[in-house]
């Protein structure tokens, strides 16, 4: 087969909403060029999303921290960080951020299953208590890190919260692919997980010379978008990656924008804030920006 | 969008044709971004079928940053009088090439302030004196703006500027102080006066009648609207064909952070957009060169493929945009890593855009760069010696000489 009618039997199974056979996935992989690629994923990301683009406004809150009343209006989403030496002080850090009167996320799965020891009834009664005192959903799963992530998502979801979003700590090269494959093949239960956050966290330790590129970046975001197609947004985080190459992956099949800061944490003087510029960025990009919530919720 | 008309301009320019400048707006306007690159990528590779993106080992020194030309958009200038004021001796100037030489480079790219207390003979001395040490050591110095400043400093008209300069050692003229090539955008950014865009153009025109080549730089998200920049495109095909005396164009956004201007710097699709543009309005000019100092390693990369085939210099020393926020760091490893990385062949150039060879990193080691040098570091007020030589014309010039 030609690559162009490689190409067009890609399309043509995407916009049918299918799933790509091994042989598909291959010819993506290999023989499919960056921009083929990125249309491919383009057209994808439109046939479900249409033009609109969500974005968050994110307030990171320490586990121990004091939660400002100022940042109503600007933050859409307060989210935990760090790991708590107990499960009460768990509870505490959420119920206190909850007052706020923002949706709250926070923590990783795996330090909730840390927490309980790895019991799957200590984990159930954890959420129990964590939904109870506020919290809107749990910040990540990170599939590197979290044993079992199937039968995990479903305990979360059978507790009445969702996960916000599944991510990658560290990965290059074929690890990278390889995590979008193990993804895509997960059973979720229906809106179980928010969205894939496809880019790696951290740089590798291992390979310190050999940061992923530009052109590693957007193909990861593109061939996560054709290949995941049980999650329903691929998300791109603007504070971790910088708002031009979060831009640019937008026209490569994302169409989330994590993390957002809520307060700017610089003066930026003359220039525009975080607020103006994402939304110029999204627009430039050729999509509509939505602001939404921690759950997803939009709130224009 | 009327997909009929963006079609029909696409296949003209995929069979080769001239875009005119209603063309070139409609496809900024509303051709997808991937068609746009796709686009451009097909008349970079039409014209660079070899797979070659090619890099210059240099160093972009910025001999001083007193400038009476105050343009808006610049975070690099001080006013004459200010404490923090350079001139760099030909000392420093020397110990930077030797630098330079080190790690395979054998360019300076030397450009500098609007200094009214440096005349003419400052600069053949120096020029002079870096041939007299560095043979084959080549000199890409002095943009048109600081040409025209040197002309009106001295009376002189900009040929005789320009064979005064050849003779003590400029090789080749960079193409900077261009912003926008029209005069409506030029008086907004109060860089009107230091060259219009007929006196830019004319600077070029002059250099290449003399057989010496020259870049040509747009930079763009200040206050121009899309046909004006089209406009400057335009004007540069236009010179181009008249002359053919450009190797290169290299574009970049407006970097607002510290500058009297201030406001939005325009975002990665927008640059991604134009220099696929540019490429495509640009038939005549060959390299298209990638602005990773501006965008950032990522997107720097991701222009090659939008249309660019050159992904600029590895930088040893930057002060310019730095000032304005932006300072992204690449050495020659990681250029070369880049370069493979998108599936392309690097190669070292010259200045005139000639392939010299392979990676140095790959015949030899060469020690990492992951910072960037400056001009002089921030507490070094010293004067260098060999200014007492030469006339100043300021008082504080004066003044300053003086206690020296
Ligand atoms: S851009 Fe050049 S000419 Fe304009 S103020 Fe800055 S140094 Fe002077």
């Amino acid at each position: 087969m030609s690559n162009e009618a490689a190409l067009d039997d890609l399309r043509a199974t995407l916009t049918e909403g299918g799933r790509l056979s091994d042989e598909q996935v291959r010819n993506l992989m290999l023989k499919t060029d960056l921009l083929s690629l990125g249309m491919l994923a383009d057209d994808v990301r439109r046939s479900r999303h249409g033009e609109t683009t969500t974005f968050v406004r994110v307030a990171e809150v320490p586990v121990k921290g004091a939660v400002s009343t100022e940042l109503r209006g600007q933050a859409m989403e307060l989210r935990i960080i760090g790991v708590p030496d107990s499960p009460e002080v768990m509870v505490s850090a959420v119920r206190l951020a909850a007052e706020a009167g923002i949706p709250v996320t926070g923590y990783a799965v795996h330090d909730l299953l840390e927490m309980s020891n790895g019991d799957m009834a200590l984990f159930r009664h954890l959420l129990d208590e964590l939904l109870e005192v506020g919290l809107a959903a749990i910040s990540e799963l990170v599939v590197d890190r979290t044993p079992e992530p199937e039968s995990v998502v479903s305990t979360v979801v059978d507790a009445g919260l969702a996960i916000s979003r599944v991510t990658i700590h560290e990965a290059s090269g074929d690890k990278r692919i390889g995590f979008l494959k193990a993804v895509a093949g997960w059973t979720l239960p229906d809106r179980g997980v928010w969205a894939f956050a496809p880019l790696p966290r951290a740089a590798v330790v291992s390979e310190p010379e050999a940061p992923p590129t530009g052109y590693d970046d957007v193909r990861q975001v593109a061939l996560a978008r054709l290949l995941v197609d049980n999650i329903g947004s691929i998300q791109v985080d603007w504070a971790l990656h910088g708002p031009k190459l979060a831009q640019v992956a937008l026209t490569f099949g994302a169409d989330d924008i994590d993390a957002v800061p809520a307060v700017d944490a610089v003066d930026l003087g003359p220039r525009r804030t975080s607020l103006e510029e994402v939304r110029q960025n999204i627009r430039a990009a050729s999509f509509v920006p939505v602001e939404r919530n921690g759950c997803f919720e939009s709130v224009m | 969008m009327n997909p009929q008309t963006v079609d029909e301009i696409a296949r003209k320019v995929g069979d080769g044709g001239r875009l005119s400048r209603t063309e070139a707006l409609t496809l900024y306007e509303q051709a997808p971004t991937h068609l746009l690159g796709c686009l451009a990528d097909e008349a970079c590779a039409r014209r660079h079928p070899s797979g070659i993106v090619t890099y210059i080992i240099d160093r972009n020194v910025n001999y001083t940053n007193v400038c009476v030309a105050k343009c808006n958009f610049c975070a690099f200038y001080r006013p004459v009088g200010s404490p923090e004021g350079y001139v760099l001796g030909f000392d420093e100037l020397f110990t930077k090439i030797d630098e330079t030489i080190a790690v395979g480079g054998e360019q300076l790219l030397l450009q500098g302030g609007h200094n009214p207390d440096l005349p003419l003979e400052w600069y053949e001395d120096l020029f002079r004196a870096v041939k007299t040490r560095y043979p084959s050591f080549r000199l890409h110095a002095l943009s048109p703006p600081e040409i025209i400043h040197l002309s009106r400093l001295s009376q002189l008209d900009v040929p005789s500027i320009i064979e005064r300069l050849t003779d003590a050692g400029l090789d080749s003229i960079p193409g900077g102080g261009a912003e926008i090539l029209v005069d409506r955008v030029r008086r907004e950014l109060n860089c009107y006066s230091k060259a219009s865009a007929s006196e830019w153009l004319g600077v070029m025109r002059d250099a290449h009648r003399v057989g010496l080549r020259t870049t040509v730089t747009m930079m763009f998200g200040t206050v121009e609207s899309l046909d004006e920049r089209i406009e400057h495109l335009m004007r540069v095909r236009d010179l181009q064909d008249e002359t053919g005396g450009f190797t290169a164009f290299i574009t970049w956004s407006f970097q607002p952070s510290n500058t009297e201007r201030g406001g939005m710097e325009a975002t990665g699709v927008d640059y991604l957009r134009t220099l696929a543009l540019a490429r495509l309005v640009l038939d005549n000019v060959d390299n298209i060169q990638a602005s990773w100092v501006t965008q950032g390693g990522k997107v720097g990369q991701l222009s090659l493929s939008y249309g660019a085939n050159d992904m600029g210099s590895v930088m040893i020393e930057e002060n310019v945009v730095r000032a304005a926020g932006a300072a992204f760091c690449m050495d020659e490893l990681e250029i070369v890593r880049n370069i493979e990385n998108a599936g392309f062949i690097p190669k070292r150039r010259n200045m005139h855009y000639k392939v010299l060879g392979d990676p140095i990193v790959q015949q030899r080691e060469v020690p990492r760069m992951t910072t960037l040098a400056q001009a002089r570091a921030a507490n070094d007020h010293s004067v260098p010696e060999e200014l007492v030589r030469y006339r100043a014309r300021t008082p504080s010039g004066k003044r300053q000489r003086v206690q020296h």
